[in-house]
């Protein structure tokens, strides 16, 4: 009775070859610059979570427990629909009138979220440091700020490069979330082929190829980095 | 090494899954709708006035659920026996796939008929008209389809309204300064009302809907225009003509016996929830198409 007839010919035939190309480039460009978001309020909001001083430990603690116990879907809507309301009445109409702002609110919302996660990989790396190395970098005379600027950062930094791989491929397949706020990257592309072609096997198989490979690549990038900055003698594999 | 073998099995998998067809289903539906005693019916639930939830009861209310309870009424006489109704929350993404895939048996919404669709579903007789059209604020400077230039246009996801705008914009109807897509109306008229969009597109019949549920409903209105047509029809798997035929006898015979119109007046009379009055054209369709009927379409042969 039923019966589907394949057509893979609708993941190169024009437009539909391009779309997922699209996808794609919109794709890496959301989880990047989601990544650099992520990356820099992880390490500073870990870092503050590792600290003496109580305040800013609350504030690091705060942040991390407010984002990542929050759908990141939830929290996308909440800042696309709500998010400029927060600006007041006059400012909240030019915001919501700018275009592209889903793209915006999609790399922050992203990265914002990412970060929580990052931060709490970033707090493992410090508290897998040796309470030694805390008290010989205080002993030559260094500031605290200097302290984690110059040695427990890289430091930490190296030792979470694994956990991190695993943050950096999940960010290109959170950005797929973005759809749900109308950005056209991947699989909104996948989902249109479907709406317009009704071949959505194909469409998401070629979606699902898509990001294997970008997977991949990211993993290779991210084992080439571990690589270099290994730290002899601390990990082996 | 062992990473890579690891992903040849795993492309393997996929090109296996891939090829699976989706999943068949034994007999046809009226056989099935008879073995089991229920019927799977597919239901929006932002399609106002056709099938919609309604905050007060918390489930589907609407033109197309009284139909779809006009359908399990025939098929209890049809079968002699109860038939159920089994509810199946559909969208407009998801309505044509959970149909092939046989999720569900019927869509009974407010689904447009298009020549792409007819290719993978069969469709109803139809049984409504509508038109593609805008929802705007009132003061909107957007009178004319010459308007639309330089605006931002919104549409909801996998609908005949979105890819009008589209295939227009494309062929240089009018130039709008961007097309959004959003996940389904309500997030449409949210997108509108946070100046997101200038217009949201869609039919003439759920625009407004939409804006007679706002709590402000005179600070909208739909504009004169329309850029599309819409014939509605209720959607079903490929080749079942038996089914087909028992759901479009179910709307020949409302129409015959004057079910369809108390039903019409229940939502879209002049009291109703969208008041949309009947055509000329439409009533005199309505009454063309039910000239043939009599009873006997009721007991089974």
């Amino acid at each position: 009775m039923l019966s589907y007839k394949f057509d893979w010919g609708v993941l190169w035939r024009q437009p539909y070859g391009e779309w997922l190309l699209q996808g794609l480039w919109l794709t890496i460009q959301i989880g990047a610059l989601a990544w650099v978001i992520a990356l820099s309020l992880g390490i500073l909001f870990g870092t503050l979570r590792s600290v003496r001083f109580l305040p800013l430990r609350i504030l690091g603690s705060v942040y991390v427990e407010v984002f990542r116990n929050i759908p990141f879907l939830v929290q996308l809507f909440f800042w696309f629909y709500a998010g400029p309301m927060l600006f007041g009445k006059t400012l909240q109409f030019k915001i919501n009138a700018l275009s592209g702002l889903n793209y915006y609110v999609a790399i922050v919302a992203l990265g914002l979220y990412t970060a929580s996660r990052v931060g709490e990989h970033v707090r493992a790396g410090f508290a897998s440091i040796g309470h030694g190395q805390y008290e010989a970098v205080l002993s030559t005379g260094m500031t605290p700020v200097q302290m984690y600027w110059h040695v427990m950062i890289p430091h930490a930094l190296r030792l979470i490069i694994p956990p991190l791989t695993t943050e950096f491929l999940t960010i290109f397949k959170n950005s797929a979330v973005a759809m749900t706020i109308g950005v056209a990257e991947t699989t909104f592309m996948s989902y249109k082929i479907d709406e317009q072609t009704f071949h959505g096997l194909e469409a998401t198989t070629g979606a699902m190829a898509i990001y294997l490979v970008l997977g991949m690549t990211v993993v290779k990038l991210m084992d080439f980095i571990e690589a270099r900055f290994r730290i002899p003698g601390l990990m082996t594999r | 090494m062992k990473r890579w073998s690891m992903l040849g099995i795993l492309a393997a998998a996929l090109c296996a899954l891939a090829f699976l067809a989706p999943p068949v289903l034994a007999g046809e539906t009226m056989d099935k709708i008879e073995k089991t005693g229920k019927i799977k019916v597919g239901l929006r639930e932002d399609s106002i006035p056709f099938a919609f939830i309604d905050p007060k009861v918390g489930k589907q209310v609407g033109f197309s659920v009284d139909m779809t309870q006009l359908l399990v009424e025939n098929l209890s006489k049809y079968f002699g026996k109860k038939i159920e109704i089994e509810p199946v929350t559909i969208t407009t993404k998801t309505r044509i796939p959970m149909i092939v895939n046989g999720t569900t048996d019927v869509e009974m919404g407010s689904t447009t008929y298009t020549q792409e669709r007819e290719d993978v579903v069969d469709f109803s007789l139809t049984f409504f008209f509508s038109e593609t059209s805008f929802l705007v604020a009132k003061d909107s400077p957007i009178k004319t389809k010459a308007d639309l230039n330089g605006k931002r246009l919104g549409g909801a996801r996998g609908t005949t309204n979105l890819k009008a705008i589209e295939d227009q914009a494309a062929a240089g109807v009018y130039k709008p300064k961007e097309i959004v897509t959003t996940e389904g109306h309500a997030q449409g008229f949210l997108a509108l009302k946070t100046g997101k969009i200038d217009a949201y597109a869609t039919d003439r019949s759920l625009l407004e809907g939409l804006r007679m549920k706002d709590d402000k409903p005179d600070a909208w209105r739909t504009v004169d225009f329309a850029i599309a047509y819409e014939p509605y029809g209720y959607m079903m798997r490929e080749n079942d003509s038996d089914f087909r035929d028992f759901v479009n006898n179910t709307i020949l015979w409302a129409i015959k016996t004057g079910k369809f119109y108390e039903l019409y007046d229940k939502w879209m009379g002049p009291k109703g929830m969208v008041p949309i009055p009947m055509s000329q054209a439409y009533k005199d369709y309505l009454q063309l198409i039910v000239y043939p009927m009599d009873e006997g379409w009721l007991k089974k042969k």
